[in-house]
């Protein structure tokens, strides 16, 4: 491809961007979920409970 | 294998994460008490639903002192008994079965949610505290007049609340 | 370093496009695109009916005629226009890869005949539906969940279609084995790999539908079974139906791992972590069918816990691929000279609808994995079945994910196929960009109205006796949000058939890039070779079948079983009623009788 200035190879390539981008993404997952989960359903009304347990 | 270190970092992230997710809903089921619907009923024949005693005739019952059961069915296109009356402040435990094809009966505004499947009892129990009126709709398509299967349930106050004779 | 690795393909096409290398599959290729972009046409002009019906802006159909609408909507979205895009890209992988033509072209055709054929008998009866003029229908979803009853003419195109991707299937793998004669040390190369895993996994679910389909259903609408068990075939469907939405991904998945790194200007990161994804894929796609069932009476809780747990580590290749398809991207970034932890953002081609509409297809794939999270948990079910998060869910996955990939991937593909120009690369990038955008704003609509309660699957989500309050904003606001963006997304989609056509009408032309795809930054030479043993694999996959299936079938049949207590088939006349309590009962009076006798 032309528009490429250098060759990187695989032992001088750490994929800082992707790292940190993922990061972001496993703190979003790990917010939304609890307010998901604690928040939206288990504070919701009418919680199905059993006599199961 | 060749493995780059952050991409180890990151799959022990994502284990992490899946075991959380799996924990949480381990709580809810006991720590919150949250119970799926089952197996516990035994199947029942659509085609003959009013001969039997529980769904012949669609009611609610008193089955303790603030301990109240709801024999519902629901077919195209309502729900039954309508509106579903029960008092505040009670345990409620609904069985519902279908007459005919595959409904839900899902409360608006509420975890209260599942599939009528024929041929099955679904059956679920849930704490109504303060009086108020629910929606209650069918979302499982069921046939061309879906969209206009509704029902009401109704949280009576405790001093309004009487059970309609059967006589 | 790796200057070897992977450039087996850029030895292979020595500069010339898929056309000019192997035109009899071209021809075929082509054919299934087309027949692809009929169907999304097709089906995404009645996702718009659907959108200005439920929201009340314009409603030119009957409410009771809206289900014809969606089970057209469905079946050819969700079946007919991902897979014969899938045919399409996994004939090209397999040769492009192989290097070889297919064995034999008199079969290829066969397949894709009996592919178009059973779509277009299935499509009879559906049509039928939205006019009283035949007495045909087969307004049953996308779930044909029974007793809902549909024309026998339905089934046996559904079970035809499957037939035809059997035997593509088969023609793959034959070409697979031609290649390993010839040559018998070498390793499984990468798209080729991804095509036997996917294979796998599609024979071993397919079958259940095709059983549901064959032994129940296409019987029972013909009168000769009186009954089913509901919950048994809804079973057998979703047995089907989870790993189904990886059979459309799977190409996807490819072409993230093919195509965008070398649209980025970089390598695949690792080839032994692609392989690694899509043996996951293959061993975990089908035992969680159940997790569809979380609200289901007759299963027991025990059950729905082991779909979840198997559901939940199903997450691990999709956020595996986040990784290495990321990171594939910022190789690609850093070599045109991008840097920064952020910055190397800027240096993608983002005037590139290729790699634009493949790059915001991950981008709301990412979102979808919230989404698909939270239904994967089993008791949270409550809050979000069968209402509108679920659309709003899978309208980012097959709807974006899977659509907008195609859509991007076509860009490239019809060059390579039909050997002329893209007709206008600015259009192209407004398409896909437009198509991100519209469903930015429906599928966060869908989503915020599900979790009040907004049913999924309704010509009228108004009710008289009650009115659906959201927690947040109003309801005329997400129904506008839903309305603007299924208008943009419609425009899009436009966009792309203007595209793709005008495409088709230009000359040929030989100045094209080759067919190639991306080489890799760590080759095959770093997989562990025991990566490449697909009969250890499918194996696997098959015992994890029977361990999550095998008891809740027993169950299901040693309660109800076989045949019932499944109660009268209820066949769907659309838009010969009125939607009123006494005219369905006297509907059931009618028609009952009349059913269980054959009525057709």
């Amino acid at each position: 491809m032309s528009s490429i200035e250098r060759e990187i190879g695989h032992d001088e390539y750490d994929p800082v961007g992707t790292l940190a981008l993922i990061g972001l993404y496993f703190l979003l997952l790990v917010v939304l979920w609890t307010f998901t989960y604690f928040v939206e359903f288990l504070g919701g009304d009418l919680t199905v409970v059993g006599t199961l347990l | 294998m060749n493995v780059h270190t952050y991409e180890k970092v990151w799959l022990g992230a994502a284990m992490v994460l899946i075991v959380f997710f799996i924990a949480s809903v381990t709580y809810g089921a006991i720590g919150a008490g949250v119970a799926m619907v089952d197996d516990s009923e035994e199947t029942i024949d659509p085609d003959t639903l009013g001969e039997d005693d529980r769904f012949g005739d669609p009611r609610v019952e008193q089955v303790g002192d603030d301990e109240y059961e709801v024999y519902a069915v629901a077919r195209t296109f309502v729900f039954q008994p309508d509106p579903i009356e029960v008092p505040e402040d009670s345990t409620v435990t609904f069985y519902i079965t279908s007459g005919d094809v595959i409904h839900s009966f899902s409360v608006v505004g509420t975890n209260a949610n599942v599939m009528v499947i024929p041929g099955e009892v679904a059956t679920m129990t849930v704490e109504v505290d303060e009086p108020g009126e629910y929606g209650i709709v069918c979302n499982e398509y069921c046939g061309p007049g879906h969209h206009d299967m509704e029902g009401l349930l109704v949280v009576q106050p405790e001093d309004e609340f009487e059970l309609e004779d059967d006589e | 370093m790796s200057a070897e690795t992977g450039s087996a393909t850029g030895v292979a096409s020595e500069g010339r496009t898929y056309i000019d290398q192997f035109p009899g599959e071209a021809r075929l290729v082509r054919t299934a695109f087309w027949s692809s972009f009929v169907a999304l046409g097709i089906g995404g002009l009645m996702g718009l009916v659907q959108v200005l019906h439920r929201a009340d802006v314009l409603r030119v159909i009957d409410s009771t005629d809206y289900y014809a609408v969606l089970t057209l909507h469905g079946v050819l979205l969700a079946l007919t226009f991902t897979i014969f895009f899938l045919v399409g890209i996994f004939t090209w992988a397999i040769t492009t890869s192989l290097d070889r033509g297919l064995e034999d072209l008199r079969f290829t055709w066969a397949w894709y005949g009996l592919m178009a054929g059973g779509t277009a008998l299935a499509a009879i009866p559906i049509l039928g539906g939205l006019t009283d003029a035949v007495e045909m229908s087969a307004s049953v979803l996308f779930t044909f969940y029974a007793p809902l009853q549909a024309h026998p003419l339905f089934y046996l195109g559904l079970a035809l279609f499957v037939v035809g991707t059997w035997l593509a299937g088969l023609d793959w793998i034959r070409s697979y084995l031609a290649w390993r004669r010839e040559n018998p040390d070498e390793r499984i190369p990468l798209p080729t790999f991804m095509v036997l895993t996917t294979l796998g996994f599609w024979y071993l679910s397919s079958l259940g539908v095709a059983l549901a389909v064959v032994v129940f259903l296409l019987p029972w609408s013909l009168g000769i079974w009186e009954q089913v068990n509901p919950l048994l075939t809804r079973t057998m469907f979703w047995y089907f139906g989870h790993p189904v939405v990886y059979f459309w991904l799977m190409p996807v998945y490819m072409m993230w791992y093919l195509m965008l790194p070398k649209v980025s200007g970089g390598k695949l990161f690792s080839d032994p972590l692609a392989r690694v994804v899509f043996v996951l894929f293959l061993v975990l796609s089908t035992p969680t069918g159940i997790h569809h069932q979380y609200l289901d009476p007759g299963i027991a809780e025990g059950f729905k816990f082991i779909a979840m747990t198997n559901t939940m580590f199903l997450l691990l290749p999709s956020l595996l691929t986040a990784f290495t398809v990321v990171a594939s991207m910022e190789h690609g970034a850093r070599q045109r000279g991008g840097t920064g932890t952020f910055g190397w953002l800027r240096a993608l081609p983002w005037r590139d609808p290729v790699f634009t509409g493949m790059a915001l297809a991950g981008v709301m794939f990412a979102a979808a994995g919230f989404s698909g999270m939270v239904n994967a948990g089993m008791n949270i079910n409550y809050l979000v079945h069968n209402t509108f998060w679920i659309v709003g869910h899978f309208h980012l996955t097959v709807g974006t994910a899977v659509a907008l990939t195609f859509m991007a991937v076509t860009y490239w593909f019809l060059p390579q196929v039909s050997g002329k120009r893209l007709w206008n690369r600015s259009v192209a990038l407004a398409q896909v960009v437009l198509w991100f955008v519209g469903m930015v704003l429906m599928s966060n609509a869908m989503h915020r109205g599900g979790l009040d309660s907004v049913p999924r699957r309704t010509a009228e989500p108004q009710y008289r006796g009650f009115e659906i309050e959201p927690t947040l904003g109003t309801m005329a606001e997400l129904d506008a949000q839903i309305v603007l963006g299924g208008t943009i997304l419609f425009v899009s989609l436009v966009l792309f058939l203007v595209v793709v056509v005008m495409t088709g009408l230009g000359d040929r032309v030989d100045d094209l890039p080759a067919n190639e795809y991306a080489e890799t930054l760590s080759g095959p030479e770093d997989a562990p070779l025991v990566l490449d043993n697909l009969k250890l694999w499918v194996g696997i996959a098959v015992v994890l079948v029977v361990l999550a299936y095998a008891l809740p079938l027993a169950a299901i049949v040693d309660r109800g079983g076989l045949f019932g207590p499944g109660g009268s088939p209820f066949p769907v006349f659309v838009g010969c009623l009125e939607p009123t309590v006494s005219a369905s009962v006297a509907f059931l009076g009618d028609h009952l009788p009349a059913a269980v006798s054959g009525w057709w």
